[in-house]
């Protein structure tokens, strides 16, 4: 009994996990916002993948993009309307709101497609395999897993190559002085959540071809995001990275051992990790400047 | 022509009134000095110049337009820049890249990339050090110049000798001739008197928030700056 494609299907599982935790600490170190609604937007990108899939029969590839652009709009209004208001010194306000806004998305998507769980079907892609090492690997986890991949790389280029890029960085250390060099803050932070949310949701609608979703998938969602910036840290694209495939590969694992262990043994072992670090929790969420 | 100009500007953080019916000019050209004491509220007069912080009361303009409601950013794209207290630099970027954000949303103007390594040379050999690896006055430079890449009319500086050694002061404050060619109005705010008084056309006084002594450099006594800056007359 082989471990390889267990292992292989973690790391495409994790490196959708690692997107997950970028999105999640993206909106953290750059608006110190705390995204409670993040993992629902992640099951929002399965969902609505999956109408456009089933509505329009387009290609996964022109859908992907597609679900890019609407979640990117998303997450630009949620920062203009609702976000943008709330930032200062004080995060509270902006994690009650969007603990708010998590609950209306999940009972929106009960009202509207029912609780049940689902899966994306994509047709004939879904089985082809490929023989690797004399294991038979599916081809659609190696696409998943390049996709990852590639948006990392395109994560990377865009923060140190671009004026955008710098300015989010440079948001994170100063927003003040930004201002004095002429960026609007606002601006800045609404294109921000717009990529944060769009990474996610990405992500999430890739995940939903591999594994099921239901609107109440986005609490398991949420907390694998936390576990993943704990685990990576929050200026890090690397960090993110390898934390989301360390944890897919062990949830994997431990659901070939038991198959009923579900999520545990990623939980477990981030909890061991946490123990490890003896990390101080409440330091995360202390504002460096206000 | 003036520039700048304040008008009865009252600024507050919360409840606490910081300055206190603060009225001054800069002219084009002109280099003019605030000097006081710790917190006299010559910091947050700047910040007011260039819309980090909102005057409560009274006006602010630039070159005849009223900006006293206006944004910091737009601010700074009309030519107000900031040389902050304590430098301030985007610490996890390099050096280079503090300068290329400065000039992405910048002026039309005359300085470059290739005009602020001019000006510090030295500055050529640690420009892809980050910024957080820099000493004092290696930072001070990197500050001025992100400043002036944005190709300011107005070029306001807090405490540029704030914790450096007294060579590198006078390092950092003789590129001060080399920016005023290119016609820029300077606000100097020091704690050091006789160097913002050496360096200045003008210089205003504050003492608690308040202009307590408005005077021509090269005219005024020490005594008087004395007085202003200490708020009573020695017997
Ligand atoms: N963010 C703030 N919140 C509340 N009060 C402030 C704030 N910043 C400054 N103050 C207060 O406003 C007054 C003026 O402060 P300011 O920093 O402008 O003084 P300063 O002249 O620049 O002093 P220093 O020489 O120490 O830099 C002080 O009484 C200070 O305590
Ligand atoms: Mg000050």
């Amino acid at each position: 009994m082989s471990f390889l494609p267990t292992i292989l299907n973690g790391l495409m599982v994790g490196g959708l996990y690692g997107l997950f935790g970028l999105g999640l600490a993206f909106a953290f170190g750059i608006m110190r916002i705390v995204n409670i609604a993040h993992g629902e937007f992640i099951v929002l990108g399965a969902y609505i993948g999956a109408s456009l899939l089933s509505v329009t029969h387009l290609p996964l590839p022109a859908v992907i993009v597609l679900v890019a652009v609407i979640t990117f709009a998303l997450g630009w209004a949620l920062q203009t309307v609702m976000l943008n208001r709330m930032i200062g010194p004080n995060p509270v306000p902006a994690m009650v709101a969007t603990m708010g806004l998590s609950i209306i998305i999940r009972n929106a998507l009960v009202e509207y497609y029912g609780a049940d769980i689902r899966a994306i079907d994509i047709g004939p892609l879904q089985d082809q395999g490929v023989s690797i090492f004399g294991t038979s690997i599916g081809v659609l986890p190696i696409i998943i897993f390049l996709i990852a991949v590639l948006l990392f790389v395109l994560m990377h280029i865009l923060l140190t190559r671009t004026t955008l890029g710098r300015a989010f960085r440079a948001a994170a250390d100063d927003f003040e002085i930004l201002e004095t060099l002429g960026f609007n803050r606002k601006r800045v932070y609404a294109i921000a959540m717009g990529l944060a949310v769009t990474l996610s949701a990405i992500a999430g609608l890739l995940l939903a071809i591999r594994s099921s979703y239901s609107p109440y998938s986005g609490v398991e969602r949420l907390l694998i995001s936390f576990e993943v910036v704990i685990i990576g840290g929050i200026g890090s694209l690397r960090g993110s990275f390898l934390a989301g495939l360390f944890l897919g590969v062990v949830q994997l694992i431990g659901l070939r051992i038991n198959p009923n262990s579900g999520p545990l043994f990623g939980h477990l072992a981030f909890f061991l990790i946490l123990l490890a670090k003896q990390a101080n929790l409440p330091a995360l969420f202390i504002r460096r400047r206000a | 022509m003036t520039l700048l100009e304040l008008e009865h500007v009252d600024v507050f953080y919360r409840d606490l009134q910081a300055t206190f019916d603060v009225s001054l000019t800069v002219d084009e050209g002109e280099t003019v000095a605030i000097i006081g004491a710790n917190g006299a509220g010559k910091s947050t007069l700047l910040r007011a110049m260039i819309g980090l912080t909102q005057c409560r009361n009274g006006r602010i303009r630039l070159a005849g337009e009223d900006v006293t409601r206006l944004r910091c950013d737009l601010l700074a794209r009309r030519g107000v820049a900031l040389v902050p207290e304590g430098r301030r630099l985007f610490s996890s970027l390099t050096v280079e890249e503090n300068l290329l954000l400065a000039m992405a949303r910048a002026r039309k103007g005359p300085w470059t990339l290739q005009r602020v390594y001019d000006l510090f040379p030295a500055m050529k050999e640690f420009r892809s050090h980050r910024a957080s690896d820099l000493s004092g006055g290696q930072q001070q430079m990197v500050a001025i110049s992100r400043a002036l890449l944005t190709n300011p009319r107005v070029l306001l500086c807090d405490e540029l000798s704030l914790g450096l050694a007294p060579k590198v002061i006078s390092e950092i404050y003789a590129c001060f001739d080399g920016i005023r060619k290119e016609g820029v109005s300077i606000v100097l705010v020091e704690q050091d008197t006789v160097r913002a008084r050496s360096a200045s056309d003008r210089l205003y006084c504050l003492l608690k928030g308040k202009v307590r002594l408005a005077a021509k450099s090269s005219t005024v006594t020490p005594e008087a700056i004395r007085e202003a800056y200490f708020g009573e007359t020695r017997t």
